[in-house]
């Protein structure tokens, strides 16, 4: 637009005008280094055009994810001092192990959210991430025999292209009943959830993740593989 | 880091768990003290692997039990040298 800044650029792809959730952390870059990046960018696009091969693209991305990432220590804002930690009591072959991720993965036609955000599609919960951050946590189940066409993801917080190609990338549904098959675990809970990510953090610590546990106690969860975004 | 709370508040209910994510969020989540971690080098999204990629996701997976099952004390993390990629063809 004429007469933006590079930082007004940048800032409108973290929930502006432009918002792009793969490249939302350039936001959170010093503005030089944001510049760096783009900078490279298009020099390792040139470079794949002529060699197809990706590789030096991806570890770009994925280094500046890192930076963008990583807050400062005293900006961490959920930091503790005590680190809970509940020993296995048998071998992971005898147990049957459970999967909840914040994906927000759900089964068609099911409630996937909160009353107040239902009606959000995808693109427009990006408008109203303030809503999401405020709002209560919400569990979808979805049953472990779900097809993958029967699964919609609806979750403002992250680029979720990959999760609707194929939901193994981040609920790895498939893969534990792999597991399972090989002995690798005993058994693969058949209901597995997911919720979005992007909610209250007082709601969740104080009243959802502890009633959580208490649900996947009387579903027999012995333990549990969890999958943030 | 929602997924960092509900992991403290299953291992405080007595469930092990292990959170299997991407590398990009570490510092984050090294803050909350959580009981065992797998890190992947890989894009925000994709903790597991590209679409399509079983070979990786199964690779990540495996791991991610490996450490489930051998953790003997809090914070063990561990983080796989795999760089993203797309599925092979």
């Amino acid at each position: 637009m004429p007469g933006e800044t590079f930082k007004e650029y940048v800032d409108s792809l973290s929930y502006g005008s432009r918002t792009d959730l793969l490249f939302k952390f350039l936001k959170n870059l010093p503005e030089e280094a944001a510049e760096r990046f783009l900078q490279s960018l298009l020099r390792e696009l040139g470079e794949v055009v002529d060699t197809g091969d990706l590789s030096s693209l991806f570890d770009l991305i994925y280094e500046a994810q890192l930076a963008g990432y990583s807050p400062p220590d005293e900006e961490t804002r959920w930091k503790y001092e005590d680190a809970p930690f509940a020993p296995l009591k048998k071998p992971l072959s005898e147990m049957r192990v459970g999967l909840l991720t914040s994906s927000g993965h759900y089964v068609l036609g099911q409630p996937h959210a909160p009353p107040e955000l239902a009606e959000y599609s995808q693109e427009e919960g990006t408008r109203h991430i303030g809503e999401y951050g405020r709002a209560k946590p919400f569990l979808s189940a979805v049953p472990v025999d779900t097809p993958q066409e029967r699964i919609g993801v609806h979750q403002p917080g992250y680029d979720i292209r990959a999760a609707l190609k194929d939901r193994e990338t981040v609920m790895p549904i498939d893969r534990m009943g792999e597991m399972e098959a090989a002995g690798v675990i005993g058994e693969f809970a058949r209901t597995a959830y997911s919720f979005i990510g992007l909610t209250s953090q007082i709601r969740l610590t104080k009243e959802d993740a502890p009633a959580w546990a208490e649900k996947a106690k009387t579903e027999g969860w012995e333990a549990a593989v969890l999958v943030p975004v | 880091m929602s997924v960092g709370h509900v992991s403290r508040a299953f291992e405080a209910a007595g469930i092990p768990t292990v959170i299997v994510m991407s590398n990009v969020f570490r510092g984050r989540v090294l803050a909350m003290k959580p009981a065992r971690v797998l890190f992947t080098r890989h894009i925000m999204g994709r903790p597991l692997g590209a679409p399509f990629d079983v070979e990786r996701q199964a690779h990540v997976l495996r791991e991610s039990l490996r450490l489930l099952e051998s953790a003997t004390e809090p914070q063990t993390a561990l983080l796989l040298p795999d760089a993203y990629r797309t599925a092979p063809r």
